[in-house]
């Protein structure tokens, strides 16, 4: 374990919501007066009193981090539980409402790509302007030059103004000079990885070998959990501004699954009045169960999932639905949507199942939502992310050790022949 | 322990508290981010003149049309007197090349929080690097103009002998300094606030016309009446553009004491911008 390279102690941060207009200036005047000690002659802690308002809101309440040299700390947390705001804070975008940030060496915050871009400059222009703004001077960006234009593959480009680029080779040359720059201290949000999907490969590829070179301090948010896992030394898991587990990947994600209302695999629900749903469905049960068949009890890619569900039908004596499952990715991508048939249901209890076949699912970390819709597709009641799990690699296949491509894998014949010998 | 302790303070380099240290400018951040700086001017000046026609002509131009304007309506329909015999060319063009300058830096320096809110949210760096890099491009420009006021000056000179220049001449980058911390220091204040209440942008760039009309841009000094005199004199501007006036020609008003009085103007509202600035430059980004 290296030397400490960052401390961040009892940090919080407090937002007033709400629109600025007179009542704020009113605030503003009552707070000057108030705060200022000068006025007063009394040397009052200058702390905000939060309670007093109720649009006061704590983005993150008393945070403690230790990061060492070498640490590569993944961030996990659903959305709105503080983790950009953490990272802006250590990176001294914003400043906290209290507490201290001490640390060493110079911070690279890549939390967008291409911060800071001109229009109408070309993209050599814009290589050295976006590299100086995150904190590279010219004789650094002169020898990451070549590199950076290499990553991006768009040399043909390079005195056109930016403008004029495709998005696509926009982002490219976004990316390649936010990762191409070093520092001593890296904050990286996934949302950096961008463009087609054969240069999203491209580009959490060069996050993880920045993340892996020897003694680089990174942190890192992000919402897929193999990732985290993969790259991540430590990981740190908020909940409504606060940390809610800090340390051993494996046992952070899993804490977290477990604890957010995504409940893992498996949710189940006694009484009609807790469950969550409306005045016309509730949710009795959902659940996946995987088919481990005589393997070891994990999900594979070659484990079949069979998703069930129970309901209670309270609406209109006799209604005409169907149910749809939708599964997505964790970065929020639908990966698919289907749908039963169209059924007559009775107030009561009703149930039915659906199953994800074996070899179908590509690695990785996905969720279920469900969609109750009547026969002319209103939507009744929308079960959002009420199943969570993860496929593990069923096997490293030949020689090949890296992530397959894509969110299905179905093992489809390709055939391959010898046509002709020369 | 005590080791431990001395150890602890040497290894931290950097701090950030809820609370900045008011006595803090970072100028040692400043002075390291001086490339940047020099790239934002570069950024400015480049973009500003890309897939234009005459690129950077217009810096001539502006100036140029706009004191033909003033020619035209002020001194031929208005009849306003010059209070001197300078061609009126001569008269109106420094006016006009200082104003120009004040009120592009202050409107520069005013939307700082505004015009790079996408960039301030994701990079931190001194924000200070961006009003600075913001008068340096404004100055380079005046520079140009300056050059071009030479060139006419020389003109007449050379033709008509009927101008002649001052040792106050001298002065004449001390005046650009001047304007431009007069328009660094406000444009500072004002985008502290700027960025919270928006209507106070239209306000200021209201304030901003009528202040033009108690600056002696399309006038001059000499025709304010007596009581009023003491007033005007206090707008930093006012000597700043008489001296400029003056210093190319031999009977311009006596404006020494005048400049004394403004440095100490500009000097206070500058500082009061910097601290101000510096104070809330973080904390800005909460409401933006």
């Amino acid at each position: 374990m290296g030397k400490l390279i960052l401390k961040a102690e009892n940090i919080s941060k407090h937002y007033r919501l709400g629109r600025v207009g007179s009542t704020t200036l009113k605030q503003d005047i009552y707070d000057f007066f108030r705060k200022n000690s000068f006025f007063k002659g009394s040397n009052k802690q200058q702390v905000p009193e939060a309670v007093d308002y109720p649009n006061d809101i704590w983005a993150l309440k008393d945070i403690n981090l230790d990061v060492c040299e070498g640490d590569v700390l993944g961030f996990v947390g659903k959305n709105g539980s503080g983790k950009s705001t953490l990272l802006k804070i250590l990176s001294r975008i914003c400043i906290p409402t209290t507490g201290t940030i001490k640390g060493r060496g110079r911070i690279a915050s890549l939390l967008e790509v291409g911060t800071g871009f001109h229009a109408e400059l070309t993209g050599r222009e814009n290589i050295y302007l976006n590299g100086q703004i995150l904190g590279l001077n010219t004789r650094q960006i002169n020898e990451r030059f070549d590199k950076i234009v290499d990553f991006s593959g768009i040399e043909k480009f390079l005195d056109t103004p930016v403008k004029r680029y495709s998005s696509g080779m926009y982002v490219r040359l976004a990316f390649s000079v936010a990762a191409h720059m070093e520092a001593d201290i890296m904050m990286i949000d996934e949302v950096l990885a961008v463009g087609d999907s054969e240069f999203q490969m491209k580009c959490l590829a060069k996050m993880k070998e920045i993340a892996k070179t020897e003694g680089k301090t990174v942190l890192f948010v992000s919402h897929n959990m193999q990732t985290i896992r993969n790259l991540c030394n430590k990981a740190l898991y908020l909940d409504k501004g606060r940390i809610s587990d800090l340390g051993n990947p494996d046992k952070v994600i899993f804490n977290y699954l477990k604890k957010e209302q995504v409940e893992y695999l498996f949710q189940e629900y006694d009484d009609i009045q807790d469950a969550p749903g409306n005045n016309i469905i509730r949710i009795k049960r959902a659940e996946i169960v995987p088919d481990y068949g005589n393997g070891p009890k994990k999900i594979r890619t070659d484990t079949a999932l069979t998703i069930q569900f129970e309901f209670w039908y309270t609406g209109l004596p006799e209604i005409d639905m169907a149910v749809s499952i939708l599964v997505f990715s964790f970065a929020g991508e639908c990966v698919f949507d289907t749908r039963s048939a169209f059924t007559k249901i009775r107030q009561g209890i009703a149930m039915g199942e659906c199953t994800i076949p074996a070899n179908f699912l590509n690695d990785g970390s996905y969720y279920i939502s469900m969609a109750f819709v009547r026969s002319d597709n209103t939507l009744l009641y929308e079960f959002d992310i009420c199943l969570s799990f993860e496929i593990e690699d069923a096997a490293k296949l030949d020689n090949w050790y890296g992530k397959w491509m894509g969110y299905v894998r179905p093992n489809f014949t390709v055939d391959l022949n010898q046509k002709q010998i020369l | 322990m005590q080791n431990l302790y001395d150890e602890n303070l040497r290894w931290w380099k950097w701090e950030i508290k809820s609370k900045p240290s008011i006595f803090s400018l970072g100028l040692r951040e400043i002075y390291y981010n001086r490339g940047l700086i020099l790239r934002l001017v570069r950024r400015d000046l480049l973009a500003s003149y890309y897939q234009t026609l005459i690129g950077p002509f217009w810096i001539f131009l502006q100036p140029l049309l706009t004191t033909l304007v003033y020619i035209i309506i002020f001194d031929k329909f208005a009849k306003i007197r010059t209070g001197s015999d300078i061609p009126p060319l001569l008269f109106y063009l420094p006016g006009s090349i200082i104003w120009a300058f004040f009120s592009d830096c202050l409107s520069g320096t005013m939307f700082t929080f505004i015009a790079n809110a996408h960039i301030f949210s994701k990079v931190y760096f001194p924000r200070l690097v961006v009003p600075l890099s913001n008068t340096i491009t404004q100055a380079i420009r005046l520079s140009i103009q300056c050059l071009l006021f030479l060139v006419i000056y020389l003109y007449y000179y050379l033709r008509y002998h009927n101008v002649d220049p001052a040792p106050i001449l001298l002065l004449l980058p001390y005046l650009v300094i001047l304007t431009a911390g007069f328009a660094l220091g406000t444009g500072l204040i004002a985008s502290v606030f700027v960025a919270k209440y928006r209507d106070l942008e239209t306000f200021i760039q209201f304030l901003l016309r009528l202040f033009m009309f108690a600056t002696p841009v399309v006038y001059s000094s000499s025709i304010v009446p007596e009581e009023y005199r003491a007033i005007f004199w206090l707008n930093p501007l006012t000597p700043i553009i008489e001296t400029f006036r003056s210093a190319f020609l031999t009977n311009g008003p006596e404006t020494f004491y005048y400049l004394k009085i403004a440095s100490v103007e500009v000097f206070v509202i500058f500082i009061i911008g910097l601290f101000l600035f510096k104070r809330r430059e973080v904390k800005v980004m909460d409401i933006i």
